[in-house]
């Protein structure tokens, strides 16, 4: 249990900048994630934290103490890895063992507090097994097992999820994260699955290119994302890029007039709305007020039981997604028809195009 | 600090590694190079010993034959390979280890065994071709062209018939049936799925038994006859009693190299784009056949194998027949292994020794080397992985030649000596362990090691309880196939050894030329339990692959 403070992290890899600069700081006792596309720099985030990566330069502190010279086998630091690298020659219990083996500590010891890790993934009664006699998901419930077994200030882990089938990701997932409560460890973990991210974090970092774009909770991540990277990144969204604007904020879309106070003065905006926050309707539906009423043609609709997910072709030009909840059998048009989409102005996202930062709406 | 160090070690692994190959086979092949460019007398730059190959008849024919013989040993290991791979991986063929098994002691005893175990059953005394004569088949000695070729048909044949095997069962039976819905009939099937996609295999094993037959030594000289080829022609040049001709024995090494590179680069050119590494979601089944098929074809099978193991079996047999001197007498006994044990136990204890000591140096650098090869990528590495090559190409004849003219001059005068045969050995065969080592850690995935690391394992105990343990099943089996080779090398033996390094098979080999059978057979029944031990042992360790020999 330890806090976690990442300074000015740097780290060129000939012809990739991997970490730019990176500035963190992971409060003790959290679930951190490190969420971002492959090669945005998350892994060598968690790398350097394990010691297998030396930054080029940046601290590296936890608990107060720089850990930057110390060698990753005096870290004190548990992982869980992606391809699980349970020792394949050594029983589930002699792979737990490794760990307190290597502290020294005496054999009574090391044989209860084996038991006991086992107990807590649930493999209690295995430690006898070799690990070709595993599934994926109890490897890796080993590799967790021996991760946590030596009381690690902090956890790592790098994509643990990534290589086991759908169903056996969602239970692990929160058997990971029931453990991590339960024993109070500072966790960094490293995902490319938003919806994982969402679902398991105290807090995201959102990571593309070298740098954090925006450091939140899973709610402010996905209610309020910063960037129009976060944007598309973390959940649907629609985007309409390059809308116009005329005098205080008027937009240049749509078939009943619609203003933004606060993007009085610019030229031009990026809108962003999530497929779930569009209201469909007819042609003749009604115009809702204080939204952007959009019309197009229906281009494609895929039916899912409690939702039904519609692709519009917007007489304006862009493509936008629209959900709809617990869809009735006359609700559902038919490609080709004609319909109406209501944007509540409150829903809508905006970002400035040439940077993609988000422009807050004044409250 | 750790970091540092290790980064030494390595470097100094790498540095070491860079030494030896230089010194044991960069500078040997230069030596080669420039005595075939060197007029013997003046001394002088010269072309003429290359000429004298292509314009005097008696080495013109060498090199003639040396291609019919390459080309024709290729022909029949394939023409026997192909046939039995194919009968065994698509139909049910009782006893298929058994075949496996007999095609491995083929593919592992020596050569020269063959050769002269042919001559007791069908030389001018033999006694299988006194047998047809008196059932009225009037059958030639077999000395000359047909001998070599079947002796290395018989020989090589396992090479093919074990790669395209592999090859075979790596073909998803998807493919196949995909082309039979697309409307591909049984033959166009075969020539335009399954053949592309074993050519890879069978153009390997077809290679490698071109380059093994036209580097061989021991089989020509026993039952060529009158055939001359490179191999011999250069030992003879190198070796003739009244002052050698180096220049043209040189010249005829540098002709036998370009050859084997030319065959090697062809072969990679002819499966360039051929990675047939595919998903394996079904196993390839095999099929039931009718009874007359299914006769014909175990027929086909056990003619093949028994063919390739019966030199082993006359010769143990022959071991055991009663001998006074060289002449053998009706009954058994164990006269000869009485003999052998009498007049030469220094030449079987000189092979043990030397070929357990190379190996042990084979096994320590071939691990350490690999290990840098297959988890640094510096130029260096890739320097020394490209002349790693050079002793799959390069025939014993002309290594020992190389040796011969390199090493007898001070400061590394060590001819005449047993550190010359052992570094031999060593030379020949460290590549194989280099480059097995290297791929089994490139199946050990790099994150298992940082995960002992992270555990609180220093970098050195990581290796020590973690890598190591996986790498030592295919480290001993590759020590053992190692040994298998050195005890059973003869053609560079031959040309370095002296009285008192004299090994078994070049024993074997002189005996053979003074007719001293019985002597011989004892010898090769020793060598032959060795390696039959030796391959239970790699059997037992890599889970009965057969591929693990090639």
């Amino acid at each position: 249990m330890a806090r976690v403070e990442l300074h000015r992290i740097h780290k060129l890899y000939p012809g990739v900048l991997a970490l730019d600069d990176v500035d963190l700081a992971i409060e003790s006792g959290e679930f951190f994630t490190l969420l971002g596309p492959s090669g945005c720099g998350k892994t060598t985030m968690l790398r350097t934290v394990a010691g297998f990566t030396r930054q080029d330069s940046g601290e590296v502190r936890v608990a107060g103490e720089r850990i930057d010279a110390v060698p990753a086998h005096r870290r004190n630091i548990g992982m869980v890895f992606q391809d699980y690298a349970i020792f394949p020659h050594l029983t589930v219990g002699e792979n737990v063992a490794f760990g307190l083996v290597n502290r020294g500590r005496p054999r009574q010891e090391i044989d209860r507090r084996v038991a006991h890790a086992l107990d807590l993934v649930r493999l209690g009664g295995y430690a006898a097994r070799l690990p070709h006699q595993l599934s994926g998901g109890q490897q890796q419930r080993v590799g967790l097992a021996r991760a946590v077994v030596i009381e690690p200030q902090i956890l790592l882990m790098d994509e643990p999820l990534s290589n086991l089938d759908a169903k056996l990701r969602v239970e692990l997932r929160d058997d990971i994260r029931d453990l991590q409560r339960s024993l109070g460890i500072t966790t960094i973990y490293v995902t490319h699955d938003q919806e994982e991210a969402l679902a398991i974090s105290d807090r995201i970092g959102v990571m593309q290119g070298g740098r954090v774009h925006q450091v939140g909770t899973p709610w402010e991540i996905y209610a309020k994302p910063k960037t129009l990277f976060v944007a598309s990144f973390v959940g649907a969204m629609n985007v309409i890029e390059g809308v116009a604007l005329g005098d205080g904020g008027s937009l240049s879309l749509g078939i009943v007039p619609c203003r933004a106070p606060m993007l009085a003065g610019r030229r031009r905006v990026t809108i962003a709305v999530r497929p779930e926050d569009t209201r469909l309707a007819g042609a003749d539906g009604d115009v809702a007020g204080n939204a952007l009423v959009l019309e197009g043609v229906v281009d494609k609709v895929a039916f899912a039981g409690r939702e039904a997910f519609y692709r519009v072709q917007l007489d304006e030009g862009a493509q936008v997604q629209a959900h709809v909840q617990r869809p009735e059998p006359r609700s559902l048009e038919r490609p080709g028809a004609r319909v109406r989409l209501n944007l509540p102005l409150a829903r809508l996202h905006w970002f400035d195009p040439p940077t993609g930062t988000r422009i807050e709406a004044a409250t | 600090m750790s970091r540092r160090s290790r980064l030494d070690f390595w470097s100094g692994v790498l540095i070491v590694a860079l030494a030896v190959v230089v010194l044991l086979m960069l500078l040997p092949l230069y030596r080669i190079f420039a005595a075939s460019l060197i007029d013997n007398r003046s001394g002088v730059l010269t072309l003429a010993n290359f000429t004298q190959i292509l314009g005097r008849p008696a080495y013109e024919a060498a090199l003639v034959n040396s291609l019919i013989v390459g080309a024709g040993g290729m022909v029949g290991a394939t023409l026997l390979g192909i046939p039995l791979a194919a009968l065994t991986t698509r139909f049910s063929i009782a006893g298929r280890d058994l075949l496996a098994t007999l095609a491995v002691l083929a593919l592992v005893s020596p050569p020269f065994i063959g050769a002269y175990a042919w001559i007791m059953m069908l030389g001018s005394n033999g006694w299988l071709r006194a047998l047809l004569g008196e059932v009225g088949i009037g059958l030639p000695p077999i000395y000359g062209m047909f001998g070599i070729l079947l002796v290395f048909s018989l020989k090589f044949y396992p090479f093919v018939f074990l790669l395209t095997s592999s090859g075979l069962g790596a073909i998803s039976p998807s493919l196949e049936e995909a082309a039979e819905s697309l409307g591909a009939g049984p033959w166009r099937r075969f020539f335009k799925v399954t053949l592309p996609l074993v050519l890879p295999a069978v153009s390997s094993g077809a290679l490698l038994a071109f380059v093994l037959s036209i580097a061989d030594f021991g089989t020509p000289s026993i039952v060529g006859g009158q055939v001359r080829l490179l191999a011999t022609t250069a030992f003879d040049l190198f070796t003739a009693e009244m002052g050698g001709n180096p220049g043209l024995a040189s010249a005829t090494s540098v002709v036998l190299i370009a050859i084997s590179m030319a065959v090697v680069v062809l072969q990679r050119w002819a499966v360039r784009r051929r990675d047939v590494a595919g998903s394996l979601i079904r196993r390839p089944s095999t099929r039931r056949l009718g009874p007359v098929a299914s006769v014909a074809a175990h027929v086909a099978c056990y003619a093949i194998v028994l063919a390739g193991a019966l030199p082993s079996l006359v010769i143990i047999v022959t071991s055991f027949r009663k001998t006074r001197g060289p002449v053998f007498h009706p009954g058994f006994g164990v006269d000869s292994y009485a003999r052998i044990l009498g007049e030469v136990p220094q030449v079987i204890a000189n092979s043990f020794t030397y070929s357990t000591v190379a190996v042990a140096m084979i096994v320590v650098f071939g691990t350490l080397i690999g290990y840098v090869l297959s988890r640094r990528d510096t130029m260096a590495s890739g320097v020394l992985d490209g002349v790693l090559l050079i002793p799959y190409i390069v025939p014993g004849v002309v290594m020992g030649l190389a040796f011969a003219v390199t090493f007898n001059v001070p400061p590394l005068q060590i001819t005449g000596t047993a550190a010359i045969i052992v570094l031999m050995l060593f030379v020949r065969r460290l590549p194989y362990t280099v480059r097995s080592s290297a791929a089994i850690l490139k199946q050990i995935k790099g994150g298992i090691e940082e995960a002992a690391i992270i555990l609180g394992a220093p970098p050195w105990r990581a290796f020590v309880k973690v890598t190591l343990p996986l790498m030592l099943p295919g480290v001993i089996a590759g020590a053992l196939m190692s040994f298998i080779t050195a005890i059973n090398e003869l053609s560079s033996s031959l040309i370095l050894y002296v009285g008192r390094t004299m090994t078994m098979p070049v024993r074997i080999y002189l005996s053979v030329l003074d007719g001293e059978f019985g002597t011989a057979s004892a010898l090769s029944t020793i060598l032959l339990v060795a390696t039959g031990i030796a391959v239970f042992a790699v059997f037992r360790i890599s889970d009965r692959k057969e591929s693990a020999f090639i």
